[in-house]
């Protein structure tokens, strides 16, 4: 009898996943402009259903929660044959799987700033920056001294942290919103250098850094029939896959509570024993590790990478899916960041006004959902303390 | 009598000024082991000020202080509360929009173990240390309110005052300091609450019995029922010590609070 019913939710899971899924896919093939705009209407419709319809809709939120590791298993099965089916159904499945990859390598920096920011409160306004010198590090790295990408992915991100370290340690003393005013001229600063230092390329940026090559096999390889870039759909797919699961052990921690603490009430965190300074060392560095990491990666795929591609503007980009994905969740940065990364694709007409479209998103979060689609929930720790303290404690 | 006991803290002609303000003013204090002392004095008398110097969060501008013989003067919070100081504070200081459980377990910190690679590749060893924990705040939330337990996945924005106050208690408990400072636990309480608070005070000593408390109050009533020593302060100064008795009947102690309400009214 409970075997069934544990079954039976097993196939609702599959199910569900499956049709939002296809849903996607259709999503992405859709062309017409006005199509687009109804179905951006029938998410709306569909919002409203869910708060029609809440019991129905909780339950199915009560259903992944209980099985939150099956469920993840069944995505990542779905995201490892998305490259073989996509093409089945979509006419420019080479374009949108390039931009699913940036859409990961966006999400490794949001979980990077989510950490200091959403966990900690530590504003970074310079993550394109530090994007950027894990980008730099490893173009460079590959470029002059031949290294493979086992080196310099996490050199990339070693440097990225180094770079924080250097830019915190300065500040301990200072308090309030220093931090975003330092990185924000950090940020600046690190573009106008980078235009102007000529061994790394001036304005010309960095040329020609040879891709990914590990053990023998080049990412430039085609599989089958499908282009090279599957090669780093699954090389994103992979780190992306370990960075979340890193995150969400933190989340669940010790060193998840103690950030919390420091973001709602530094005093009080003080208070209890914490070091603030020495812990958002660490939490600032270690948000930036990742920073670092997604720009190696970006650098070896693209081959190129130039000063514009760091700008504020990107930075700006990571804090908006931050702040409307929902202030330290995981889940709710990734859907923001399919939100803002893939949905303006579709909306090409108004690329021009892309950073209006992120304004617009950001208000009307603000005002329906202050606090992001998905704020944080409580903090579980592990499914063995949840039942212990159902239990009652015994 | 208490001259016989262990000295467990002290001060040294302490002076907090803000300014041209002496806050505090030639505080030399005395806390033996194991009492509960009772402090008073009008508002602005400088009480929270002798709280924040004691556990770090001002750094005095004369004098020093020494716990379990180690003179703290000019330490961070961090160390203080590292040392077996623990503190509540005159508007609760909690994170409302955490859970009871987290905010009880943020007072485990002195004594946690686990770091960042044992969050990540060591969970054994990390839960084995929050259920440790849990446990103990479940055994804390149980002596003061039972009820609680059922919620400890509950942000504390939705507790009654009460509630929050004693959720603050437990995570100045839980780390088992030696030294609890309590600052004005019964703010903006009714007269019921009150009357629980001061049953609450009497479940941390059965529950901790070799621990000493300092507690600060406006509510003589409190002061008079849980605290087996005073210590009246005005204008930063200490003006008299001694048993309840003997201080509320203390002749400056009268003139400061009369002398309160007359201005007052
Ligand atoms: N950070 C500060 N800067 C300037 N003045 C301060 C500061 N903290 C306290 N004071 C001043 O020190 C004096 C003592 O304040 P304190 O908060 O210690 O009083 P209190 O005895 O706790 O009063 P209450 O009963 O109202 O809580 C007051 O005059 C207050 O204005
Ligand atoms: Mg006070």
């Amino acid at each position: 009898m409970k075997k069934e019913s544990k079954f039976l939710d097993y196939i609702k899971i599959i199910l569900v996943e499956i049709v939002a899924f296809f849903l996607f896919l259709f999503f992405l093939k859709i062309e017409s402009i006005w199509i687009v705009i109804a179905a951006i209407l029938l998410a709306i419709l569909i919002y409203f259903l869910s708060k029609i319809y809440k019991e129905k809709f909780r339950a199915l939120i009560e259903l992944f929660s209980r099985y939150q590791n099956f469920a993840i298993g069944v995505l990542f099965i779905l995201l490892i044959i998305y490259p073989f089916i996509s093409p089945l159904i979509i006419t420019h499945s080479t374009y949108w799987m390039l931009i699913l990859i940036q859409t990961g390598i966006y999400i490794m920096i949001a979980l990077g700033l989510n950490f200091q920011l959403g966990s900690t409160g530590m504003m970074n306004l310079a993550t394109a920056a530090f994007y950027g010198i894990g980008a730099y590090t490893a173009g460079l790295l590959a470029l002059k001294l031949g290294w493979t990408a086992l080196l310099t992915i996490p050199l990339g991100g070693l440097a990225a942290a180094f770079a924080g370290l250097l830019l915190v340690i300065p500040i301990y003393r200072t308090k309030g919103h220093y931090l975003a005013l330092v990185t924000l001229a950090f940020g600046f600063m690190l573009v106008l250098a980078a235009d102007n230092i000529e061994i790394i390329g001036g304005p010309q940026g960095l040329k020609n850094i040879p891709p990914v090559n590990i053990f023998g096999y080049n990412f430039l390889t085609e599989i089958g029939s499908l282009h090279f870039y599957t090669n780093y759909y699954y090389l994103v797919l992979a780190i992306l896959g370990i960075t979340i699961f890193i995150f969400a052990r933190l989340f669940n921690s010790w060193i998840g509570l103690t950030s919390a603490y420091i973001r709602d009430d530094e005093p009080a965190a003080k208070g209890c024993g914490i070091n603030i300074n020495l812990r958002k060392l660490l939490v600032f560095v270690f948000g930036n590790f990742f920073m670092g990491v997604a720009g190696a990666i970006y650098a070896h795929m693209i081959g190129f990478i130039s000063p514009p591609n760091f700008q504020f503007a990107q930075s700006l980009l990571i804090v908006a899916i931050v702040i409307i994905g929902g202030m330290d969740n995981i889940l709710g940065v990734i859907v923001a960041a399919i939100l803002l990364v893939v949905f303006p694709e579709k909306l090409r007409v108004v690329t021009e006004y892309r950073i209006f479209l992120y304004g617009i998103l950001l208000v009307v979060t603000l005002i329906l959902r202050p606090r992001g689609i998905l704020p944080f929930g409580p903090r579980k720790y592990d499914s063995s303390i949840l039942k212990f303290a159902r239990k009652g404690g015994s | 009598m208490a001259e016989e006991k262990k000295v467990i803290f002290y001060t040294e002609d302490i002076e907090m000024r803000f300014g041209g303000l002496y806050a505090l003013k030639n505080i030399n204090i005395k806390i033996y082991e194991n009492e509960i002392l009772g402090m008073i004095g009008p508002n602005g008398s400088g009480k929270t000020t002798f709280f924040n110097v004691i556990t770090g969060f001002y750094k005095p501008t004369k004098g020093r202080f020494y716990f379990m013989g180690e003179d703290l003067t000019g330490k961070e919070p961090y160390e203080i509360t590292r040392k077996g100081i623990s503190r509540t504070y005159q508007i609760s200081r909690l994170c409302l929009d955490l859970t009871i459980l987290d905010n009880i377990l943020i007072g485990t910190y002195p004594v946690q173990k686990s770091g960042y690679s044992d969050a990540i590749f060591n969970r054994k060893k990390l839960i084995k240390e929050v259920k440790k924990h849990t446990e103990r705040a479940v055994h804390l939330l149980n002596i003061f309110n039972p009820d609680l337990i059922e919620k400890l996945f509950v942000p504390v924005r939705s507790l009654p005052h009460i509630d929050r106050r004693r959720v603050e208690i437990c995570r100045a408990m839980i780390a088992e300091p030696k030294l609890i400072l309590l600052d004005e636990p019964s703010a903006g309480m009714n007269a019921d609450e009150t009357k629980e608070l001061m049953d609450d005070i009497e479940k941390v000593r059965k529950e901790m019995e070799n621990v000493t408390i300092m507690i600060i109050e406006h509510d003589m009533k409190v002061i008079s029922s849980v605290s087996e020593r005073v210590i009246a302060l005005n204008f930063g100064q200490v003006i008299a010590e001694g048993t309840y008795e003997e201080v509320s009947h203390n002749k400056e102690v009268i003139e400061a609070y009369l002398g309160k309400e007359v201005a007052n009214g």
